[in-house]
């Protein structure tokens, strides 16, 4: 193994962002680096870094921004995928999972995202600034992005607080330590500071051999990390880093099991997912992603040079990526090596399936993850749970099989591209004002000040699930949010793919609106065998009457009780809307409309001039 | 429709018989499985339309579906081969194909339809003279044709996705599931409106007629609804007598 042992001065980190750093550039090594190196920690303004030492009082949490940028262009990182959905310039590319706010107590599962994908609202929408939003879903990110512009926030209290939060800066550990010690989920990991605001000492916290105790919470503004802390306020216990000294070696430098392909136990802390059978969520029962059971692993197709513009692996992604090897990267990239000039199928031994006997029209209408991906269908879509979604792997987290958000998988849907493939699903439900058609979500804090004077606590689940919400309920929190809308809107609740609002009468009505319909995001894996793929047996599979392909049944989840099971038909989430259905279709409505007309006409015509005649003969007869 | 228009004195009353056994059978069933298929198709309709909230009130109100969908489909395979027989009468028999030339449109039908309209308004003093068929009894006959292969096509489709599936397009059955629904909402209100009001319901008639049992029509009846027809029956059983018939009301032909 080749030893590397970086040598740095203080003077490379500050002003010299342009130019190349001493691991921007390999050396064409396949083997791994190793990285012993001073630890540095976030500098005064204006102030080069200072060197963290485990004897130090107070003991500094080390900056992964001065830490790993000494070596690595951090800058040039943070244009990476991970950490660019805040970037209004970045194409969004294809729909993907959106981060879910859930709150059971206001009957709210609400799709967000910094990213313009269609169906989702953006998080200060909901009045989530960006500290809420790292409450709420920080744990599962790996820093970077809305982490690091917390003091760009529009509350200049929370712009002020940022001082003593520290900003989330990329938590490179997330990704590429390969010690079975990151801690990333435990009770005093990544999580569970970036939970308390500890922002500052989470990437510290995660690292095996820190300590981090202690939270900001109760921290006047004026803290001062690096000097030590004297108050007489006992509750407040500032956040303290004990570092294992064995960690370290000579000079204070510590020594990182850095990866450079990242182990796919890393993806999975923010890339699980678990389906809920039985109301469990047993890993054990589920079988690995065919590829990962292989032998790969999830950066093999999931690449990115120093930009960390990683491969999403879609199909369509080569319009809307600049990553050389995006084409090669797809299903059909490995398996059939099209749209690139050279011969490149057959990549990690990718067999080239001949799909016989299966007609071409298929490959038009269906992507690779139509009868390849997820669990083999069922009548019912099953219930499942996402890291992101779910907190998995955090500690403390509910493992409820009922807890909201309610995500629904296999449904077969039609996808951006045209094209049939199998997606996650999730009814939302918000509290929102319409004006002149258009929907829009309530702040938060506005609904809650409605619903918790309406909905009883004793309504509340104790699985987290919905909580039991009449349309009498309904309609006394619209009542109450009628006072807190804008002039000329009203306000209306969006659940279970109906509108519902008050009437000019002050009466409950619910309606379809396009608002209330789900939001869909296409999955790739699990990816099944090839043996075990719809279609591989026989056409049945599919082309049966009763298969989950067309007819499984996709439950219409509420929060609205007593109306009973409600499903949607499979075929539903993928209906035709080409201009052959459309001409069709109307030709039909249309000939009823004429036909019914003429024929009515005609009787009318028939009993008038029965009526003129009789009314003759009864002059006639008085004559 | 069988013309055995032999003449017939029945207490006092002169009778035609205007359609055969024959026929009058083959309406029997054809109205039997219409009226079943629409009955039970309107559950069925719901239970692909939950979106709307009264129609699992409609699907709860019929029972159990299953013998629902049993019961549209045993109405549907009478339709079909009642449908199958009458093409084989059609092409096959003597009297099947005299009814079907009478059947097939003619450019009378259209002056008949001009004239007719303008009776209505009050325009022309007479109705037009019918032939054996008036122009609204084979609007009726062929509506029924156009239905037949429209409900069975895409009702075998519905029935049978899986084997639709293997030799035509997706869309076909997506298509089938507009299409059936919208056709039986016309025949529907064809037949209960329009059917129902030409034949039963209009001041004529109403309450109704016993025709479709007996298949017999009053020589009044057969004067003022279908006069061309009634001379042309006189026309010939007076040259069989070597006599001359002469119009007995103003109607013209």
């Amino acid at each position: 193994m080749l030893l590397l042992i970086a040598v740095l001065t203080t003077g490379v980190v500050v002003g010299e962002e342009t130019k190349p750093k001493l691991g921007d550039i390999p050396d064409g090594s396949r083997s791994n680096f190793v990285h012993l190196i001073p630890l540095l920690a976030e500098p005064v303004a204006g102030k080069e870094p200072d060197q963290v030492h485990p004897d130090a009082d107070p003991v500094l949490p080390f900056s992964t921004k001065q830490t790993c940028g000494a070596c690595h262009s951090y800058d040039k990182i943070s244009e990476g995928w991970h950490f660019n959905a805040v970037d209004p310039n970045v194409n969004p590319g294809r729909k993907g999972q959106p981060w879910i706010f859930a709150d059971p107590t206001s009957a709210t599962q609400i799709p967000l995202s910094y990213r313009k994908w269609p169906g989702t609202f953006r998080p200060e929408q909901i009045g989530l600034t960006p500290m809420a939003f790292l409450q709420s879903f920080g744990r599962q990110m790996p820093g970077g992005g809305i982490g690091e512009m917390v003091d760009k926030s529009e509350n200049p209290e929370e712009a002020l607080r940022s001082d003593v939060t520290g900003k989330l800066e990329i938590n490179c550990l997330a990704c590429h330590d390969g010690n079975p010690g990151q801690d990333m989920g435990g009770a005093s990991g990544y999580s569970i500071q970036v939970i308390r605001g500890n922002y500052r000492w989470a990437a510290t916290a995660s690292c095996e051999f820190a300590y981090v105790t202690g939270s900001i919470k109760g921290l006047p503004n004026e803290y001062d990390f690096r000097a030590p802390f004297m108050s007489n306020d006992s509750k407040a216990k500032p956040p303290v880093v004990a570092y294992r000294k064995e960690a370290f070696g000579h000079n204070d430098w510590a020594s990182f099991d850095i990866r450079r392909e990242s182990p796919k136990q890393r993806c999975y802390f923010c890339h699980s997912n678990a389906d809920v059978r039985d109301g469990k969520t047993e890993k054990w029962i589920s079988d690995e992603d065919v590829h990962l059971s292989a032998g790969l692993a999830c950066v093999d197709c999931h690449r990115n040079g120093l930009d960390h513009n990683i491969i999403r692996g879609y199909a369509s992604e080569p319009n809307n990526s600049t990553n050389p090897l995006v084409a090669k990267a797809s299903c059909e990239g490995c398996h059939f090596g099209k749209d690139v000039n050279k011969p490149t199928a057959g990549r990690f031994a990718a067999p080239t399936p001949k799909h016989a006997g299966i007609p071409p029209t298929h490959f038009d209408k269906l992507s690779c993850t139509a009868c390849h991906s997820g669990p083999w269908p069922a009548n019912e879509t099953i219930r499942t749970k996402t890291a992101r979604a779910h907190a998995l792997g955090i500690a403390g987290a509910s493992k409820s099989g009922e807890i909201l958000p309610h995500l629904l998988y296999p449904v077969f849907a039609k996808g951006q591209d045209g094209k049939i493939g199998v997606f996650k699903l999730l009814w939302p439900a918000y509290w929102a004002t319409m004006a002149d058609g258009n929907v829009t979500p309530l702040a938060m804090e506005t609904v809650k000040s409605a619903t918790s004077r309406v909905i009883a606590k004793t309504a509340f689940s104790k699985t987290g699930s919905w909580p039991d919400l009449k349309e009498d309920d309904i309609a006394k929190i619209l009542t109450a949010l009628g006072s807190k809308v804008d002039e000329g809107a009203k306000p209306v609740y969006i659940a279970g793919g109906k509108l519902y609002s008050l009437d000019d009468g002050g009466k409950l009505a619910s309606a379809d609106n396009n608002m209330a319909e789900p939001y869909l995001w296409p999955i790739a894996h699990d990816v099944r065998p090839a043996a075990q793929s719809l279609g591989a047996r026989k056409c049945e599979d599919c082309h049966s009457t009763g298969s989950p392909f067309f007819f499984g049944k996709v439950p219409v989840d509420s929060p609205v009780g007593g109306k009973g099971a409600v499903f949607r038909k499979m075929a539903d989430m993928y209906e035709f809307g080409g201009p052959v259905y459309m001409r069709v279709n109307s030709f039909f409505k249309w000939m009823i409309i004429i036909v019914m007309t003429l024929l009515i006409m005609h009787i009318m015509g028939d009993l008038y001039r029965r009526g003129l005649l009789w009314l003759a003969r009864i002059f006639r007869r008085q004559s | 429709m069988m013309g055995q228009t032999s003449g017939a004195k029945t207490e006092e009353r002169e009778f035609f018989q205007r359609f055969s056994l024959q026929f009058r059978v083959q309406h029997i069933f054809v109205f039997l499985s219409t009226i079943t298929l629409i009955i039970t198709g309107i559950p069925l309709w719901c239970m692909g339309h939950p979106r709307y909230s009264w129609s699992t009130a409609v699907v709860n109100a019929f029972g159990d579906i299953e013998t629902i969908r049993y019961i549209h489909r045993t109405g549907a395979a009478v339709l079909i081969l009642v449908s199958i027989y009458h093409l084989c009468y059609t092409v096959f028999t003597k009297e099947g194909r005299r009814e079907f030339i009478e059947l097939l449109p003619s450019p009378k039908d259209v002056i008949d339809v001009t004239i007719n309209s303008l009776y209505f308004i009050g325009m022309v003093k007479h109705r037009p003279s019918f032939r054996r068929y008036t122009y609204y009894e084979k609007f009726d006959y062929w509506a029924v044709y156009w239905g037949c292969v429209i409900m069975i096509g895409t009702g075998l489709v519905l029935w049978f996705p899986d084997v639709a599936a293997k030799y035509v397009p997706w869309l076909t059955y997506v298509l089938s599931v507009e299409v059936h629904a919208d056709e039986a909402i016309l025949a529907a209100l064809a037949l209960l409106i329009w059917h129902f009001y030409n034949v039963h319901f209009n001041p004529s008639r109403f309450p109704g007629t016993l025709l479709w049992w007996h298949g017999k029509m009053s020589k009044e009846e057969m004067i003022h609804d279908h006069p061309l027809e009634y001379y042309k029956k006189e026309l010939a059983q007076t040259k069989s007598r070597g006599q001359k018939a002469e119009p007995q009301n103003g109607a013209t032909a």
